[in-house]
């Protein structure tokens, strides 16, 4: 039976061997390399878009290009900065807008856990809790400003608690999100090796929600200069903002555009000091970026 | 061969002891009255086709099936341990902390260190569970099943996704653990080869019931050209339906 079987299958083959003979190619091609990811790293390549820009608004501005009263060269731009450091203006005013930022954002970030492990551990806590926050993301915080001016005057109480109402939506949406995810077999884990509650948190729900917690953190280090720069445009006396505001006043686009620079910098700085803070933590995954 | 001496109930060198244990997944019944007793540091194998209940079977044994309805008693030792058909290493913790996990004392992580030499991955500690090979990972998930020196070790068809030569050394690697530490063990598996190869017990579970309750009587470094290997093999792949069509019935 077997000896018949391959005896028709070796016929066979022969037969179409010999009517259509397969091109013969001794032409090699390199082996598969990796095409589905996304190449090698740059060094400092983040930097290179910016760095970019600059240069043509350099280029711009030198051939004449730009109306100066419109758009100051970057060369005016380094002169009204240093104007503004000698006479200690920029010091304060960056001091004043950091201050703000870095509390709110720090009272946000804090809240924002609370209320997300409150919610994502207990059914007691996520029925309170998760309502109400769902109700308050739905609410954009320009919309909360004239309450909490009447609350709270227009002083820099209110400032840090705009700010760190923005950071806390986006902190506890995605560390909450995190949290009620956990893969179910994790959970079976922890339990055939008989997890306390405390370990289980500890080495399982905590870990596990961490990338989670870091792609809030980034959105609301975001949040925090988009609050900053709402809250230094509405009756403030000093700062970023209100430097800018009053430069706008006297057409002095070189103090402007020194004030756009600083939140530039600030904002991209503080999101690399997050990645690099995530990079450290999360050393154990391995996803496409590495 | 002898027949199988069941372990009078109240007998004290019992690990497990099943009885009257039902499972039921809407109106089907997977486990029905079940009776079972697995005696200390024996080591049985579970068979059966996929559908036969025989994980839902480990899941109620290892206390894992709480949404599950069902009736029946279970006694199991205080100390029982578990292996998954994946190694299921926690991703953000390095090995040695992984095999650690829940470990309670103070000479934890030296008792792990010296559960990963034993399974031969003692300069591998400090990595983390994807620099592992599937291999590996899977004795990392037995040095952590052992650690803690269970009287019950419980393995859900724990080399099944492995390849074949892998498989083989796991199987020598399983039997020689078991040989030092002599836990009861409950292996699932649909591997007829695996479960004579590895077991003194072999258990057929159809139906919801056993059909088969075979001891094995092999010494140690079993040879599957023995010819009794070969007759061990027959039997429960008769008590399996592979052998015969008369079995109709398709698994669920």
């Amino acid at each position: 039976m077997t000896f018949d079987l391959s005896a028709r299958t070796g016929g066979g083959t022969t037969a179409t061997a010999t009517k259509e003979a397969p091109p013969t190619t001794d032409t090699l091609v390199p082996a598969l390399q990796r095409r589905l990811g996304r190449g090698k790293s740059i060094p400092f390549g983040r930097l290179l878009g910016p760095l970019v820009l600059i240069a043509l608004w350099w280029v711009a501005s030198a051939a004449g290009w730009l109306d100066p009263r419109k758009l100051s060269s970057p060369a005016s731009v380094l002169t009204s900065a240093q104007e503004l450091w000698s006479s200690g203006r920029l010091q304060d005013s960056v001091q004043t807008s950091l201050t703000r930022a870095l509390l709110g954002l720090l009272i946000g970030v804090a809240a924002g856990v609370v209320l997300a492990l409150a919610s994502g551990l207990s059914r007691t806590g996520d029925a309170f809790v998760d309502g109400t926050l769902q109700v308050k993301r739905s609410i954009p915080n320009l919309a909360l400003l004239p309450l909490l001016i009447l609350w709270l005057g227009i002083g820099e109480t209110m400032k840090v608690v705009v700010i760190a109402l923005g950071v806390l939506v986006s902190v506890y949406i995605n560390t909450h999100a995190a949290l009620v995810s956990i893969d179910a077999r994790y959970v079976e884990l922890a339990e055939a090796q008989r997890l306390s509650r405390w370990q289980f948190l500890r080495k399982v729900v905590l870990p596990a929600a961490l990338p989670g917690f870091f792609t809030g953190l980034r959105l609301a280090v975001t949040a925090a200069w988009l609050g900053l720069i709402v809250v230094e445009q509405i009756n403030a006396t000093s700062g970023i903002g209100y430097m800018m505001f009053q430069a706008q006043q006297y057409a002095q686009s070189g103090i402007i555009l020194v004030g756009l620079v600083l939140y530039g910098t600030f904002g991209f700085a503080s999101d690399a000091l997050v990645r690099l803070v995530e990079g450290r933590v999360l050393s154990w995954r391995r996803t496409i970026t590495a | 061969m002898a027949p199988y001496d069941h372990r009078l109930s109240g007998a004290p060198a019992a690990a497990v002891r099943i009885s009257g244990l039902t499972r039921s997944f809407g109106d089907r019944t997977v486990l029905d009255r079940v009776d079972l007793t697995i005696g200390r540091g024996e080591f049985t194998a579970l068979l059966g086709r996929s559908g036969s209940g025989k994980s839902t079977l480990l899941r109620a044994v290892a206390g894992l099936d709480h949404s599950t309805v069902g009736t029946g008693e279970i006694l199991v030792p205080e100390r029982v341990s578990l292996v998954f058909q994946d190694a299921r290493l926690l991703p953000w913790l390095r090995i040695l902390d992984n095999v650690v996990l829940g470990l309670p004392g103070k000479d934890a992580r030296e008792r792990g260190r010296v559960a990963l030499d034993e399974v031969r991955l003692g300069n591998r500690g400090s990595a983390w569970p994807h620099e592992l090979s599937g291999g590996e990972q899977q004795r990392a998930a037995l040095a952590r099943s052992l650690v803690s020196e269970p009287e019950l070790l419980l393995a859900d068809e724990p080399f099944g996704a492995l390849d074949a030569l892998t498989r083989i050394r796991m199987h020598r690697l399983l039997r020689r653990l078991y040989e030092t530490h002599r836990p009861a063990v409950l292996l699932v598996t649909h591997d007829v080869d695996e479960a004579v190869t590895l077991a003194d017990r072999v258990l057929v579970l159809d139906n919801g019931d056993f059909v088969q309750d075979l001891r094995i009587d092999l010494p140690a470094g079993r040879d599957p050209g023995d010819p009794r290997f070969q007759h061990y093999r027959t039997t429960l792949l008769g008590a399996l339906g592979a052998l015969t069509d008369h079995r109709t019935k398709e698994p669920t």
